[in-house]
């Protein structure tokens, strides 16, 4: 990769700030001899449960397989529609196909995030559950999706691999419906040292049915009363992670402090932020713009020395293994037009004031603002 | 004195030179799918003698997701041995297809005699078992495959670098699946597993596969799942694996040791070495008499033995669909009742040893003689 002024992320800042601790969270967990679900897994759960209000929190391989331990572990399967969105990772449909059901795109709003209006378009008898994506870290709307699952009586299951620390009237993503599934892949605001991921519910039921299935549906090591998957988070992982969640609160506000500069310093009218309304409280895993001429932007600003990334290109029903689905270019606008404008720019908690400005300086001096 | 049945603190005594390894990989910040894991993956092939290595999630993942590279799914059946861990028939559940299990013989592995008759017109593959670090008789289960044509995984998850005919476990199939638990012969420090194959189209789709099926960033070819060696793990995989002749070694002559301290004790009776097989020795069983009482008294004087498994997987819960009963695999449940491991591993020395054979002597010859 060739040397940014302004790199997507800062590895090197971040090692000096907690690479030596990072060790030591390693040399912890060696000292005391196990690898495999031990304490430390239950204890940073438990610190989960604490942080997000969820009554229980699940840890699990990763993101993706906590979403389709959600549905599986909620009954969504076979012959089943989930009413998603166009906007996201890939794995929101993923882990929807894999259980089995079929996955029905509702278009999104300015916001990125899909729109409830839309949704009830999309509402059949076969439709079972509705799977929402808190995208880039802002909650999508979800007094009215609740409502909308509650008159047609259907699940709801949150894609919050994103929302880590995001907020929607004072309420934890993740904790709305039947369950949520977070990710704490290297590029969230929790981040492990590799993958990892974690369900939070407050259904019991699900919570009991989802620690048996992700550890081959064993009760003990010797009777296995369902059929499972390995889908366990690591205890080096774990480890990390309890500590990293003691400093996620501090990384949240400096992304926050750092949105709030680029939105004071980036004044071209052809870049449209999203606002936040004032119940959000966005958690900015990403900073997404939608820009006029985007291509154009994104060269002038690697020019510059900026490096920038499209957070997608491709609205997931135009991907070449969704065409089963059946969906066409056309059928979700405001998703298909969003992919030709967003453009995520540098963003994380070492960026410094100086640099953000750089980065708005050289997006207005593009548009001649 | 205490014999333990896990060698992991021996392996943590001295791990300079992989946090020498893993503070570079923190600082470069290559958490997925990173340069390690392609070292580790080039350097399992070359040890092995397979064309290509894929690193996964977990070893039941390893057995999954070459299936679903070659579709197999609903409708379809899948033959395996009737005394193996839960992971194989969780992964044939997981694509859906139908279990059919085979009993196995007192080499712990698949009963050749018994796969042709429960081969029907559905059955699209066989999954032996190479247990203990033994292997399956794959010179006939490839040529009944043949005949039949069928595939064949072979999950070597307990026998990695055990060979039949002089010819490597996982070299024999259409692919094979290991797994690098902790307790494996070679571990990692958390869950991991890798799919070996020299056939290109099916490590073309197993690569898709474990990565959300993206071909590149921005275009997703088939519905995959996220199921990737995390590079932390690949770095101490690594250091491991080049360690593999010696620990394939030791472990041998530890076996050996026991097979000469055991061979005259009544009540004990090694399981037949067969001159055609190199065996590694993940775990080292012994047909006992009065298995339950000899279990009892080896924990009482602190010799950590196991079984493996006392269950039969048939009677578990989970397989009560399948509808077998009581006397359905007569040799797998005899072996439930007759077999126990003993600690075997690289650093168990021959004191300890000498300890674990003179207690077992003394279990005969006192207590029940």
């Amino acid at each position: 990769m060739t040397d940014f002024k302004v790199p997507f992320v800062d590895l090197q800042q971040r090692f000096v700030e907690e690479g030596e601790e990072l060790l030591a969270c390693v040399e912890r967990v060696l000292a005391k001899g196990h690898l495999v679900m031990t304490q430390e897994v239950s204890e940073f759960e438990q610190q989960v449960v604490e942080y997000t209000g969820a009554k229980y929190c699940v840890s699990c391989g990763n993101g993706t397989d906590g979403l389709m331990l959600a549905l599986w572990a909620l009954g969504v399967g076979k012959g089943d529609e989930v009413v998603t969105t166009p906007i996201s990772f890939v794995a929101s449909t993923g882990a929807i196909v894999h259980v089995g059901a079929t996955p029905i795109y509702a278009d999104v709003r300015a916001d990125q995030n899909i729109d409830p209006a839309e949704i009830e378009k999309k509402i059949t008898p076969r439709t079972k559950a509705i799977l929402p994506v808190h995208w880039g870290g802002r909650i999508a709307d979800m007094d009215a999706i609740m409502d909308i699952a509650k008159r047609h009586k259907l699940l709801v299951i949150e894609d919050s691999a994103q929302s880590m620390g995001a907020y929607y009237h004072g309420k934890h993503g993740g904790t709305f419906g039947g369950a949520g599934a977070i990710s704490a892949h290297p590029l969230k605001n929790l981040n492990a040292l590799g993958d990892g991921g974690m369900l939070l519910t407050n259904d019991e039921e699900v919570a009991r049915k989802v620690r048996l299935y992700r550890n081959h549906g064993l009760q003990d090591r010797d009777t296995c009363v369902m059929y499972g998957v390995n889908s366990r988070l690591d205890v080096l992982n774990a480890e990390v992670l309890k500590f990293r969640l003691t400093r996620l609160d501090s990384v949240l506000s400096r992304r926050r402090r750092n949105v709030s500069i680029y939105q004071d310093k980036i004044r071209a009218k052809q870049v449209y932020i999203p606002p936040v309304r004032p119940h959000e409280q966005h958690a900015y895993v990403m900073f997404i713009v939608q820009a006029e001429n985007r291509d154009m932007l994104k060269a002038h600003l690697e020019k510059c020395g900026v490096q920038t990334l499209v957070y997608y290109g491709t609205p997931l029903h135009l991907h070449p293994a969704a065409q089963r689905l059946g969906f066409r270019r056309g059928d979700l606008p405001v998703a298909e037009q969003q992919a030709d404008r967003v453009l995520a720019l540098p963003h994380h908690q070492h960026l410094t004031p100086e640099r953000i400005t750089f980065v708005a300086n050289a997006v207005n001096e593009f548009y001649g603002a | 004195m205490r014999i333990r049945y896990s060698p992991l603190a021996q392996q943590f005594a001295d791990v300079d030179i992989v946090f020498d390894e893993l503070r570079d990989l923190i600082k470069s910040g290559d958490f997925t799918l990173g340069k390690p894991v392609q070292e580790f993956e080039q350097l399992f092939g070359t040890t092995v003698g397979v064309k290509h290595a894929v690193g996964v999630g977990s070893g039941t993942d390893a057995i999954k997701i070459p299936m679903r590279a070659m579709e197999i799914g609903p409708g379809d059946e899948v033959i395996t041995a009737a005394n193996t861990f839960y992971a194989t028939v969780g992964a044939i559940n997981e694509v859906g297809a139908k279990i059919v299990l085979v009993d196995c013989d007192d080499n712990f592995c698949i009963d050749v005699d018994k796969i042709e008759q429960a081969i029907t017109s559905h059955t699209k593959a066989i999954i032996p078992v190479h247990l203990t670090g033994d292997a399956a008789e794959m010179p006939t289960i490839m040529k009944i495959a043949g005949r039949h044509k069928l595939r064949v995984i072979e999950d070597g998850c307990q026998s990695l670098m055990g060979d039949y005919n002089g010819k490597r476990v996982g070299t024999w199939g259409d692919a094979a699946a290991f797994s690098m638990h902790p307790l494996k012969i070679i571990n990692v420090w958390g869950d991991a597993g890798i799919i070996v194959t020299n056939d290109d189209e099916i490590n073309r789709r197993v690569r898709l596969l474990r990565n959300h099926g993206l071909r590149n960033r921005d275009e997703m070819e088939i519905f995959g799942y996220n199921s990737r060696l995390d590079s932390t793990q690949a770095v101490v995989g690594k250091w491991i694996l080049r360690q593999i002749y010696s620990i394939v070694e030791g472990r041998q002559a530890a076996a050996a040791y026991y097979d000469q301290g055991f061979r005259d004790i009544p009540g004990v009776r090694i399981p037949l070495r067969r001159p055609a097989t190199k065996q590694v020795f993940l775990l080292y069983i012994l047909f006992v008499e009065n298995r339950d009482a000899l279990l009892r008294y080896c924990l009482e004087h602190g010799i950590e033995a196991k079984v493996h498994y006392p269950i039969p997987l048939h009677l578990q819960d989970a397989l009560k669909p399948l509808g077998y009963t009581v006397g359905a695999f007569p040799v797998t449940e005899r072996h439930c009742q007759e077999t126990i491991s003993l600690p075997v591993d690289q650093h168990l020395s021959r004191a300890e040893q000498d300890y674990v054979i003179e207690t077992v002597r003394q279990f005969y010859n006192g207590k029940c003689s």
